[in-house]
């Protein structure tokens, strides 16, 4: 009993020279590395069209239901969020949203700061997510792999596509 | 029954099944494309494959594709051997090799029955490394959008769309590898009943178009069951919707099958699978409205047309409530008018605040008189009304007067099922098996008897055996000919000419020698004789077989026939109304005219509207759509529709349905009822049956009242589960369970969640919580199961493959008091012909799958489909006229004019003229059809250009 208690303080005294471990945040901020899962980001593809495609497996993916967007289409035949909203009050950061994304558009930053004295700032919308490049996928644009034929991308252009079939030919 | 053994288990299952459809019935996952429950098999996908044991001390076995293999009593069969499962794996393999990998932007994504099966057969990674195989898609109309490069050839959408559906437009093309489903060129669909290709094709090939202008995912459709409302056949939906997010409110997002095996089966028609788009169109009421009673300065209004202003819903409830004041005090008379299209608790609702002898059907009296000659007919036992199994059982049939691929879509896809029947006794007498489908398929020869006599046949002419066109007086003494020549006449002794008495007389051998013989009529030549020819010919049948004899009537709206048991037979149209408000016309007592989601210039002429509008002091009206009727009203208040709200249609079989809320109404919507409830409660003096509207709550206290004030309707009271119903201590779920977004869809306005609504009327919630097995309750239309996300996963809640819907369907029959059919007997033809003076012909109606619905005719992509207003002539009227397709004519009626094309017909009967029922520009026609109206040739479609009679 005594002895425990002997050890407790001895270790404790022994802390006084030991070397600080705390950090003073905010003034001095700790390395995050680049793929630290903060906030996320809605990326553009390599020719600066978002990158979304509103295929809304991000939202159910969301533990907790913080992400809601709506799809519309383009004249150019890409579909594209017309609203994309995160609920940062609610988003617990996990990243399954990344996960899912199947275009590379959301991806997580190492940002987590944010602060806000009304709740309703919390609320993020597409304009606010969009960034102006590519992320951590320099090369990936989803249309160039996926057969959905857009404006200046028809059958056939894709990756490891062959020239579309004429069915009026023979077929041979 | 026999037995089999799946994997070491035991099973009973039925011997007419082949193997796939026998484990699918026991639950046992296997995966399959090209099976399909209403289509039998093809054996063309090879994705079914099981091992098949050819005795117990057989450890190797051999594949067989299941759904080619019968079912054989103590077969040993295993689904989960690892070379079976290996084969499946890569079959999948190879379908996959050429998808084109879009699935984050294909709508199929996440209800696709390729993803399911994938994910069933293990197929978690690509090693095809070469290039894929593609196509470029075609413009298939409105309804449907394509997308050749997701098919993996299973042959399902052609085998649907021109075997089952009857249509010829969509083909397989090219072949091996290169094989493409679609049509010769570019164009629109022509079959009714392609939108079953979303739900029959098992990838993304064929998908809504009209979902897609407001997709969502599955998962985040909130559902309930529901009717379809675009005509009376009553089939069951599950129509989804969504909250907007973008600031507006809820949108209705699309309508899919409900399966119910006694209506619509797997299939619903176009009509009423993108009608739903009504809802959401610009025409909608969403606050209430009220007239201006300044003068305007300058207005494009006509005479009599109303300009209005929204107001207040608390103001505009008192003002209904301060005339009701009034009416009790005896200062004011009230009279209501109830409509076909809206539910029984509606127009009960109304009729309870109006009184039974102020209360008018919105019908008029030629409408009224058939729909109650219907429900008199229906009332005799030897009558019986088939359902849809029973009618594609019929072995032969006979139409009278009824285009029912254009009025009651449904029931024609089923009699194309029924001209079937003599492949498939044929096969029978060979053993052939009938989901054989390819084989029995196969075999040649005639149709099963098909014969229809009346004014247009379109969709089902090509099955047809034998046609009659001509007038409804015709074809009454035609129907009326078949049932004497059943009932044993001599056939010299009728009054036909030579061919018509060689056809009624082949006819009535065929309907005697049948042993299903089933017939067909309805409203829509809006000729009572017909109708009641066709009852003597089943009661002639029925008295012959000693079987009641099979008549389906249609009729024309979702609640027609419900609409007429609130009425005293030959009480309460809308001439009656106008002359009864005529012969009052001393009494100085001002009038209100309450009006419940009814056009009245789809009803009755105009005279009689004139009447009526002009002795109205206070017109009310209550109702979705901005219309006609709108422009009259001094008081509009917004009437939610029937997504919106829950009610029981009548269909015209005389089975009563509910339909629940999928969502609540945006805006100030809500049910007809609660508005007139709402204002009885504002009463300072309530008389016992104002006391009784205002203290209905829910919208099961109207059902259970009209239960008890009708004894026809005694099994509303047992209807449905009441909003008190609880299943395990939960109500039922409208949202899925992994609906997504809650916390964020509305966060824009508001950061803090609210609170979901509260149902009144259903034991159900707008939300995720609560019971979502939809095999525990027939309150759930999201049909899902684990493994299976596409609506394949109906099988799951079915009572063995084709069978009913576990939980029990909705629908309960009408307990209507048996009666014997009117004696009658028909007038003779001189009689009945319509006196015409020279320059005068004939109008009879047509009707439109697209167009002749007054509310899908509001959905937008269906309003782009609808027929330009047109006016059929006979070829040989019309070369006698000296008039040729596609001339300028004006019809003039009643001293209103329409300026139509003409188009040319051989089998528009002579002297008369074929013109489109309902049609957006012609509704004001309706009331007038069938009837004489004065022709005139012009040189343009500009009504100011100056024509010559003819």
């Amino acid at each position: 009993m005594i002895a425990s208690q002997l050890r407790s303080m001895w270790l404790v005294f022994k802390h006084l020279f030991s070397r600080n471990a705390t950090v003073q945040y905010p003034e001095q901020k700790p390395y995050l590395a680049p793929r630290y899962r903060g906030r996320i980001v809605l990326t553009r593809d390599p020719n600066g069209d978002e990158r979304c495609v509103a295929c809304n497996l991000c939202a159910v993916a969301c533990p907790p239901d913080c992400i809601s967007l709506q799809k519309t289409e383009d004249e150019d035949g890409r579909w594209r969020p017309e609203y994309f909203r995160i609920n940062f009050s609610r988003c617990i950061m996990c990243g399954l949203c990344e996960d899912a994304c199947p275009t590379y558009a959301i991806q997580l930053t190492p940002d987590f700061e944010m602060c806000e004295y009304d709740r309703q700032n919390m609320v993020y919308e597409k304009e606010d997510l969009l960034i102006s490049g590519p992320g951590k996928y320099h090369e990936y644009s989803f249309y160039n792999v996926a057969g959905k034929a857009i404006a200046g991308k028809d059958k056939g252009d894709a990756e490891n596509e062959a020239e579309p079939i004429n069915v009026k030919s023979l077929n041979l | 029954m026999p037995t089999i053994t799946v994997d070491g288990e035991q099973y009973q299952v039925d011997e007419d099944q082949n193997l796939l459809s026998a484990c699918l019935a026991q639950g046992i996952n296997l995966p399959y494309f090209c099976w399909h429950p209403a289509m039998g098999s093809v054996g063309a996908c090879r994705q079914c494959a099981v091992i098949e044991y050819k005795d117990a001390g057989d450890q190797r076995g051999r594949l067989v594709m299941s759904c080619m293999t019968p079912v054989k009593d103590g077969g040993i069969y295993s689904v989960n051997a690892e070379n079976a499962q290996e084969f499946r794996g890569g079959i999948i393999e190879d379908l996959m090799t050429n998808h084109p990998h879009d699935c984050p932007v294909c709508e199929e994504g996440g209800e696709c029955h390729l993803q399911d099966m994938t994910e069933m057969s293990g197929h978690t990674n690509r090693r095809y490394r070469g290039t894929k195989r593609t196509h470029h898609n075609q413009y298939l109309g409105p309804f449907i959008n394509h997308e050749m490069n997701r098919c993996i050839a299973c042959y399902r959408c052609t085998r649907f769309y021109r075997d089952y559906a009857g249509g010829d437009d969509l083909q397989p093309l090219g072949r091996n590898n290169q094989v493409y489903f679609g049509r010769q060129q570019d164009g629109i669909l022509e079959n009714g009943f392609s939108g079953n290709l979303v739900e029959v094709c098992p990838t993304g090939v064929f998908t809504d178009k009209t979902f897609s202008e407001h997709f969502v995912r599955k998962w985040d459709l909130q559902t309930a069951p529901s009717i379809c409302e675009h005509c009376a056949v009553g089939c069951n939906t599950a129509p989804g919707a969504r909250e907007a997010g973008n600031g507006q409110d809820v949108i209705l997002r699309r309508v899919v099958n409900l399966y119910n095996r006694d209506i619509n089966g797997y299939f619903l028609c176009d009509r009423g699978r993108f009608g739903y788009d009504y809802v959401n169109s610009d025409a909608r009421i969403k606050s209430v409205l009220a007239a201006r009673s300044e003068q305007m300065i300058g207005s494009t209004a006509e005479a009599g047309d109303k300009v209005h202003v929204e107001i207040p819903p608390e103001t505009a409830v008192r003002q209904l409530a301060q005339q009701l004041d009034a009416v009790q005090k005896g200062q004011r008379r009230l009279l209501g008018i109830g409509s076909p299209r809206t539910s029984l608790e509606n127009n009960f609702a109304l009729r309870s605040l109006v009184t039974p002898e102020n209360f008018y059907s919105g019908l008029n009296g030629r409408e009224q008189e058939l729909l109650q000659l219907i429900d008199s007919i229906q009332r005799d036992d030897r009558v019986h009304s088939p359902s849809t199994p029973e009618i594609e059982h019929a072995d032969a049939v006979l139409i009278l007067g009824e285009d029912i691929d254009n009025t009651a879509p449904r029931i024609a896809l089923a009699v194309r099922q029924a001209a079937r029947n003599r492949q498939k006794t044929h096969a029978q007498s060979l053993n052939i098996p009938l989901w054989q489908d390819a084989s029995v398929r196969q075999l040649r020869g005639e149709h099963s008897p098909i014969i229809f006599a009346g004014t247009e046949l379109t969709g089902l002419a090509d099955i047809a055996s034998a046609t009659l066109f001509d007038t409804p007086e015709k074809v009454a003494l035609f129907a009326d000919a078949v049932s004497q020549l059943i009932r044993g006449a001599d056939p010299a002794s009728l009054s036909l000419t030579t061919a018509e008495r060689e056809l009624a007389v082949r006819t009535a051998d065929i309907l005697a020698a049948a042993e299903r013989p089933l017939i067909i009529s309805g409203c829509a030549s809006r000729y009572g004789d017909i109708i009641r020819g066709a009852g003597s010919i089943a009661a002639a049948l029925a008295d012959k077989s000693a079987a009641p004899g099979h008549l389906y009537l249609a009729c024309p709206e979702a609640n027609s026939l419900g609409l007429v048991q609130l009425q005293e037979p030959g009480h309460g149209s809308l001439e009656q109304l106008a002359s009864r408000l005529q012969s009052n016309a001393d009494d100085k007592t001002p009038i209100s005219l309450l009006i419940v989601e009814n056009d009245l210039y789809r009803r009755a002429d105009h005279e009689t509207l004139e009447t009526i509008f002009s002795r109205a002091d206070e017109v009310i009206l209550l109702d979705s759509l901005l219309n006609d009727t709108a422009r009259r009203a001094d008081l509009i208040y917004p009437a939610a529709a029937t997504a919106e709200s829950q009610g029981t249609f009548i269909n015209s079989n005389g089975l009563a349905q509910r339909y629940y809320a999928v969502y609540e109404g945006l805006g100030y919507i809500q049910e007809s009822w609660r508005w007139l409830a709402d204002a009885a409660r504002f009463c300072t003096q309530k008389s016992t049956a104002l006391a009784a509207v205002a203290s209905w709550q829910h919208s099961t206290d109207l059902s259970d009242a009209l239960a008890g004030e009708f004894s026809q309707f005694a099994p509303l009271a047992t209807l449905g589960p009441d909003e008190d119903y609880r299943i395990d201590g939960l109500k039922v779920a409208r949202q899925s369970h992994r609906s997504s977004g809650r916390t964020a869809v509305r966060a824009k306005a508001r950061v803090a969640e609210f609170p979901p609504h509260q149902d009144p009327d259903a034991p159900m919630t707008f939300s995720m919580e609560g019971i979502h097995n939809a095999g525990l309750t027939p309150l759930q239309a999201n049909i899902w199961s684990p493994g299976w996300n596409s609506n394949q996963s109906i099988l799951k809640f079915q009572q063995g493959i084709g069978g009913a819907r576990k939980g029990a369907n909705g629908g309960i029959q009408l307990q209507r008091q048996a009666q014997r059919i009117p004696a009658w007997t028909i007038p003779s033809h001189e009689a009945t012909t319509a006196a015409t003076s020279d320059n005068q012909l004939r109008m009879l109606p047509l009707y439109r799958l697209f167009g002749s619905d007054e509310l899908s005719a509001n959905a937008a992509a269906i309003a782009s489909v609808i027929d330009k207003p047109f006016v059929r002539l006979n070829k040989e009227d019309a070369a006698e006229l000296g008039l040729q397709e596609g001339d300028w004519l004006e019809l003039e009626v009643d001293s209103a004019r329409y300026r139509l094309e003409a188009t040319l017909s051989a089998t528009q009967p002579a002297g008369t003229v074929g013109v489109p029922c309902g049609i957006p520009q012609l509704a004001s026609l309706m009331p007038e059809l069938p009837g004489p109206a004065a022709l005139k040739r012009v040189e343009s479609q500009a009504t100011s250009a100056s024509g010559e009679t003819l």
